[in-house]
């Protein structure tokens, strides 16, 4: 421990655990821990270090009836266990521990109580939009969607004030390949959009998401008008 | 340093993975206020809170498998989620949530005492003890940062203190606290 300063990226992961990271960056870092194992590792260890402190926060009792309210949101777990825990048990990645944590609050947008409960909504999914250049480097959009709540939450990563003449619009492109319209995501800002129903049932993992250029009311046309600056496919979480 | 401490909690899981509510009840009953009180401390909004806590609940109850009995205590795992939910309701306020409380730094951990880790567990002794080889300042921020969930913007403008400093003090402070947790 002679460095004279945290590695960059123990650094972060310990930004994230503290929790001092604003919106963008916390998301950015939680999609990180999804799909860096080694970075959700650091992230855990951090966490671990700093969980002592909960020791020492006084216990507040929760209103009378939220047990009730919980039990009445609960989905029915006899329907969807079995599959559920299969898609978990294929995707369990050895050193998860604390990082279901993080994957919990991936959904950091989705402040709503569930819309709807279904048996069996399906996996969580996300995205990382690269610039379709293929030039590389950060990713310029990160996207998460939460099949619970039929909503996606979207995060650009474009410094704000970047092209201010022209608009970023978000498309989901399922199976069949055609774009389909979700809005308009301004640069450097976070959305979290409910999807009707008609989109959600398009939001799978064999779905991508992609972002066009389009004047500022967005595409005339019902599909993309502009060039595709970003694009990426929906994974499995 | 690995003590085997048996956790009451950790034979509910397996229960509540299987679909079990009167489980996820009991881990309801000696739990919720634990995570009531955490949440409050971020959010200070008691309606917010029972959103929350009903999402870490669902949450627990569709993916009780994934805890791991051993690295983590079940209370330290679902204050975890719980306090990442506050937090991700705070972000959602904006960067500046609770800028402006300036005068409340001082006193921000209000109620708990800075001393209060050194007479609680083993783990939160030897955290309390590191802690307390920092400078006055970089406790304080690694302490309102954590029970607060507030970012660094918001930190930098309550204590009227240039952004990056802030960073390079909770930076530092993170640092020093690594090498004295793991010599």
């Amino acid at each position: 421990m002679s460095e004279a300063e945290l590695h960059e990226d123990e650094a972060l992961a310990a930004e994230h655990a503290l929790g001092v990271l604003g919106a963008h960056e916390r998301a950015t870092a939680e999609h990180r821990m999804a799909h860096d194992a080694g970075f959700a590792g650091l992230v855990e260890a951090w966490r671990g270090r700093l969980a002592p402190m909960f020791a020492i926060i006084p216990a507040v009792d929760a209103p009378a009836g939220l047990w009730e309210r919980i039990e009445r949101g609960l989905p029915a777990n006899d329907d969807g266990l079995e599959p559920r825990l299969a898609f978990w048990r294929r995707t369990a990645i050895g050193s998860m521990g604390l990082a279901v944590a993080g994957f919990a609050s991936a959904i950091w947008l989705f402040m709503q109580p569930p819309l709807l409960v279904t048996p069996d909504p399906g996996p969580m999914l996300n995205a990382r939009l690269d610039a379709s250049s293929g030039a590389g480097g950060s990713p310029l959009f990160v996207a998460a969607y939460d099949p619970l709540r039929q909503t996606m939450l979207v995060a650009s990563l474009v410094p704000p004030g970047t092209d201010p003449g022209h608009a970023h619009e978000l498309w989901l492109i399922p199976r069949d390949g055609k774009p389909r319209a979700l809005g308009l995501i301004p640069a450097g800002q976070s959305l979290s959009m409910v999807m009707p129903s008609d989109m959600a049932a398009l939001t799978t993992d064999d779905a991508k998401l992609a972002i066009s250029v389009e004047p500022p009311k967005g595409s005339p046309t019902d599909g993309p008008s502009g060039p595709m600056v970003a694009i990426g496919a929906l994974q499995k979480i | 340093m690995a003590v085997l401490t048996l956790d009451p909690l950790a034979d509910l899981m397996p229960r509540i993975a299987s679909g079990d509510r009167q489980a996820l009840r009991q881990l309801y009953q000696a739990t919720s206020a634990k995570l009531f009180g955490v949440c409050l401390r971020i959010l200070s909004d008691r309606e917010e809170c029972e959103d929350v806590l009903q999402e870490v609940y669902l949450t627990i109850w569709r993916r009780a498998d994934r805890f791991e009995a051993g690295r983590a205590s079940v209370t330290t795992w679902i204050s975890t989620i719980a306090r990442n939910r506050a937090i991700d309701r705070l972000r959602a306020r904006g960067p500046l949530a609770y800028a402006d409380q300036v005068d409340d730094l001082e006193i921000a951990d209000g109620s708990i005492p800075a001393d209060a880790l050194l007479a609680s567990s083993q783990d939160a002794q030897a955290l309390g003890r590191c802690l307390g080889e920092l400078d006055e300042r970089t406790q304080t921020v690694i302490r309102t940062a954590f029970f607060e969930g507030v970012t660094y913007e918001a930190l930098a403008q309550r204590m009227d203190t240039p952004l990056g400093t802030v960073k390079s003090w909770i930076r530092r402070g993170l640092l020093k606290l690594r090498g004295c947790l793991e010599p």
